[in-house]
Parts: C-alpha cells; structure tokens; sequence
C-alpha cells in the first residue's frame, strides 16, 4: 500500500482521516482538548460540498450527528471526557437504534471539568459503557500520530459494518503533538471504504430490524421512501416499541452479539520487542510512547522487557491477553488513570498479581519511571 | 547528529507553540525525526506554556524531553522560566530576555546563561513583535546549530503569511546576528 507523510499534529490528523473516509457531517462542540480536530474538519467539509456545524453544546453536536447519519451520511463527532459525559444517553440511543457514527474522544483529566488542557487516560471505563443499560461498545485507540488517522479511517468502516457507535480513543499527549506521519493514500483509503449494506426490495418488504441473531439492523437512508419508526424504546422489526417478551429480549441479546460473535474482526494490538520478552509491560495510547522508550532503556541494561498494546480496547484482546500472562510472569500495567484497564487485564489473565503503575496529576508517565518500576518487580 | 533537545518557554500568545513547529517540521523535511510536544494551562492567554523539540535521527518514540536531558532552552517569562528551567541539564545553555526573566546568581553558576533583548529586537529593530517566535528560532538553531539555516527558514516561510515574509527574514537574521555576539563574548 502506498503511504504519504504528513506533518501535522493527532487532532488534525483525525480530521484528515474522517474526510478521507468518506465522512461529509461533522457536529459538535469545541472542547480542550480536541477543538482542533473540529477547527481542521470545518475547514476542509464545506470545501468537498460536506458540512460542519458548531451546535448549542455536546448534545446538541451528537444529536446533529445520528440526524446525519439516519440521512445515510458518514458523520463524525469529537469532544473529550465531560463532553462524552454530556453525549452519553444519547450514545445509548444510537446504540439502541443501531445508528453507525464516530465519537473521536481527546482524553483530559476527570472527573468533572478535572484538568481541562492536561493528559489523563480516565475515559476508559466509561467508553466501554458511557450509557445505561446492555450494549457492546467499539472502542479503538490511538497510539501514534499515524494511528490517529488509521484507526478514524478503520472507525468508520467498523461504524458501518456493525451499525453502532464507534468509539476512538485520543489523548491529550497524542491529540496535541507534531511530527511525522506516515499515512496510507486518501486514494487508497477511499478504495477501503465498504459503505452500510441497504435493502433494495420493495419499500412494503422492508423490516430494518429484522436480521439474524448476529448481524446488525439495516437501516437505508430516510427520505429514501423506505419508512421505518425511530426509537430509543425496544422495538420491533419495523421500529415500532413493543414489549412482547421474546422480541424485547432477542434485540438486547442482538445488540451484545452482532459484537461478541464477530470479535474477530475487530481484534487489533501491537506487540513490541515481545518475542523473548520475560517482562510484559502493557499500555496504551501516548503512554505506550513512554513504554517503547523504556524498553530501549531496559535492553541496554539486558533487562528483556517486550510491550502488548491494545489497539482495540473494547472488546480487549482478552484471550491474546492470557495468552501472554500464562507464560510471562511479570506483568506490569502502566496508564494515565487509577487501574481501569488495569482490572480488565486483571479479568483477562486470571491474575491478582499483575503489578501497576498509575498517575493521575495531569502529567506523563516518563520513560524512566517506568524503567524504575520494572527494576522493581 | 545525535539527538537535540530544546525547551522554549513562555506566556501563551507569544508564539512559542509554532517556534516548535517549524523546528519538528524543518528536521523531518531534512530527513530526520523531529517532535514537537507543548503544556499549557487552562489559561491560555498569559498561562505559562512550555515547548519541548527533540530533533535526532532515529526514530522518537517518547514526545517530551526528559527533565535533566535538555540541552538548550530560551525563555521569555519570568514565571515560566523559574518553572521549567531544571529540565536543563547543568552546564547547558539558557538564553532569556533581561527585560523579562530574572536568573539568580546560582543559576548563573549552574548554566551557561546568556541575555538576549529579544522581544526588544522584534518590537524596535524587526518593528513588529510577533516576530519574537522567530528572533528566538534563529537563535536557538544559531546557537545549537541544530538544522541547516535555509531548510529552516524555507519551513518558517511556509508557515506564516505571503505578506510578512521579508519582515519574517530580517527578524531571523537578526536573531542570528545577536546570538553570534554573545557566542563570541
């Protein structure tokens, strides 16, 4: 596959990456620290015939973004932890609905307004379950500037293949820093895209809900004179709400298995230095940046140290997780947070014994600090 | 060339975020790896904000410089310099602006500490102050001798708008002409 290189920052790059995608709505709102990936989109939507608009709040921007989406269009929104806050029931309607769309989250420090232009990993817990009730989030996560624009490219894809909201994960570290890129093609990715499957019988013909037990909803676009009820309430094959028993259950158990049967297709991690590695340092994110940089550090010293990430979060590669901890007995977690990745890891391997290594002060983990811990294991 | 680290720090607003950018830009355009990493506070006009560079040519993984490991920083705030001036490793260089920033005696013992009027250069002799990020890019590469000039310059050209680029060239020749006389002292 042929690559550009780009010099740019992971806000703007995520931008770049929705466009290129195929994405022609953007709403939301500007929220440290991730105005920039709305400032890039604006720029470049109105100038391919796409729009983006600034709507009254977080709310508002995820609402504008299902309409969009409903319409047929790829549709983008981005904010970070209090905006999702903010996003979340309607999240949830999306999920509900089977509404495909992309969340771009910048992740700052929580909770609450927290530390709004300082780096945290804090909004792993809630992208796995931002709204109530049962679901199976998507969540991807950015750990390079390259990545920024890959995993929006493959967000979307994922959005229209299991008709839900894709999650991507940023950070402040990632969302904000500038150097090289080196990127697929826009041609190349346009060539990727595999638009939402659509009904093409007759409109009278036309059940989006009703679907095998493992496969998502197809929803055509409105206004395309296929007619269909819209509904965050449990539904029928028509979209109706109903509270007939079998059907209200067989949706919810759709909703978790279109996903958990198909985890296949969504597994994506990278192993680092792990092929004689006797320590396994796991991180994600900018974090991941500090961890490769350790593990030079710890090589040199003849420490043999490897590093799993997860690209895909939710679902985590548990079953490559054990995989790994079944073998290697030290396992250090390291992230921006107070352990939430760290229990799924905990949950994965079967262990009570993986050691961590937490911050929550608004400031990077550094090489060294790391380095230290291993020492210590 | 092994690896360069550079700390620009200041006030936000004064253009330290994009002196940074066209340092990461112009070593990448040269064919090696450059990074860029910026902190600011919620206030960002007047908060102090800091720029880590890391020039080198193997590939960067970690963004930001290592406390201890900076070899060159330039600070034109007072507040922002007494924050971040221990990334500099001892013996390493400061530059600052006299009018603004206010080393102690012991700081002067600890680093190689250098007095530019640089916001002065780009208020009174460029005529235009905005150009201080630039002043300030020309005498950290002059001093460092991090990037070849014209591969910098063209990158800083590209940058800013077509109608200050002559006042953008003379605020970077005059930065290099300052940073020289202090060298030569």
């Amino acid at each position: 596959m042929a690559t550009r290189e780009i010099i740019s920052t992971g806000n703007e790059l995520a931008a770049i990456a929705a466009v290129d995608a195929g994405c022609l709505f953007f709403g939301g709102y500007p929220l440290t620290p991730s105005s920039e990936v709305m400032h890039e989109i604006s720029d470049l939507l109105p100038k391919i015939g796409g729009v983006a608009i600034q709507m009254e709040d977080e709310i508002g921007g995820i609402c504008a973004v299902i309409g969009a989406a409903m319409a047929g269009q790829r549709s983008l929104t981005a904010t970070s932890g209090p905006g999702m806050s903010l996003k979340a029931e309607n999240l949830g309607l999306a999920q509900m609905a089977e509404v495909p769309l992309v969340c771009i989250n910048v992740m700052r420090g929580g909770p609450s307004t927290g530390l709004p232009t300082r780096v945290s990993q804090g909004d792993i817990l809630q992208s796995k379950n931002p709204s109530h009730g049962d679901y199976k989030s998507i969540t991807l996560c950015a750990g390079s500037l390259a990545e920024c624009y890959t995993e929006t490219v493959r967000a979307f894809n994922l959005a229209d293949r299991f008709m839900q909201p894709v999650i991507v994960l940023l950070d402040e570290t990632i969302g904000h820093m500038h150097g090289k890129a080196d990127i697929p093609t826009a041609e190349d990715v346009k060539a990727g895209i595999v638009p939402r499957k659509r009904f093409d019988g007759a409109p009278e013909d036309y059940f989006p809900y009703e679907c095998e037990h493992d496969q998502p909803a197809v929803l055509n676009p409105m206004f395309e004179g296929y007619r269909y009820h819209f509904t965050g309430l449990h539904h029928d094959r028509k979209g109706f709400p109903t509270e007939e028993i079998e059907t209200c259950r067989k949706l919810i158990q759709r909703l978790e298995d279109k996903v958990e049967l198909h985890k296949d297709e969504l597994e994506s991690y990278e192993e680092f230095m792990m092929d004689d590695a006797d320590i396994m340092i796991i991180a994600y994110g900018s974090v991941s940046l500090a961890a490769k940089e350790s593990i030079r550090h710890l090589r040199k010293e003849g420490i043999k140290a490897g590093l799993f990430r997860p690209i895909t979060i939710w679902p985590s590669p548990a079953e490559k997780i054990k995989e790994h901890t079944d073998k290697i007995e030290k396992v250090l977690v390291v992230e921006l947070n107070i352990g939430q990745y760290h229990s799924e890891i905990q949950r994965a391997a079967a262990r009570l014994d993986i050691a961590g290594l937490f911050k929550v002060n608004g400031r990077p983990i550094s090489p060294y600090e790391i380095v230290n811990k291993v020492k210590e294991l | 060339m092994a690896k360069t680290l550079m700390r620009f720090t200041g006030v936000g607003g004064q253009g330290v975020l994009l002196a940074g950018e066209i340092f990461a830009a112009a070593k990448i355009k040269t064919g090696g790896h450059g990074l860029k990493t910026a902190t600011y506070t919620s206030q960002v006009r007047g908060g102090p904000t800091v720029v880590d560079i890391q020039l080198d040519d193997e590939e960067i993984y970690y963004p930001y410089a290592n406390d201890g490991e900076i070899g060159f920083m330039l600070s034109v705030a007072d507040m922002s310099y007494k924050l971040f001036k221990n990334g500099v490793k001892p013996g390493g260089t400061i530059v600052v602006d006299p009018n603004l920033v206010h080393p102690t005696d012991e700081d002067r013992k600890k680093w190689h500490i250098h007095e530019i009027p640089i916001i002065t250069i780009a208020k009174e002799e460029v005529g235009n102050v905005i150009t201080q990020s630039v002043v300030a890019l020309a005498i950290a590469n002059t001093m460092m001798n991090a990037i070849d000039k014209t591969a910098l310059i063209d990158t800083m050209l590209s940058k800013v708008p077509a109608k200050v680029h002559a006042v953008n060239k003379i605020a970077y020749e005059l930065g290099e002409k300052y940073a020289r006389a202090v060298m030569d002292k």
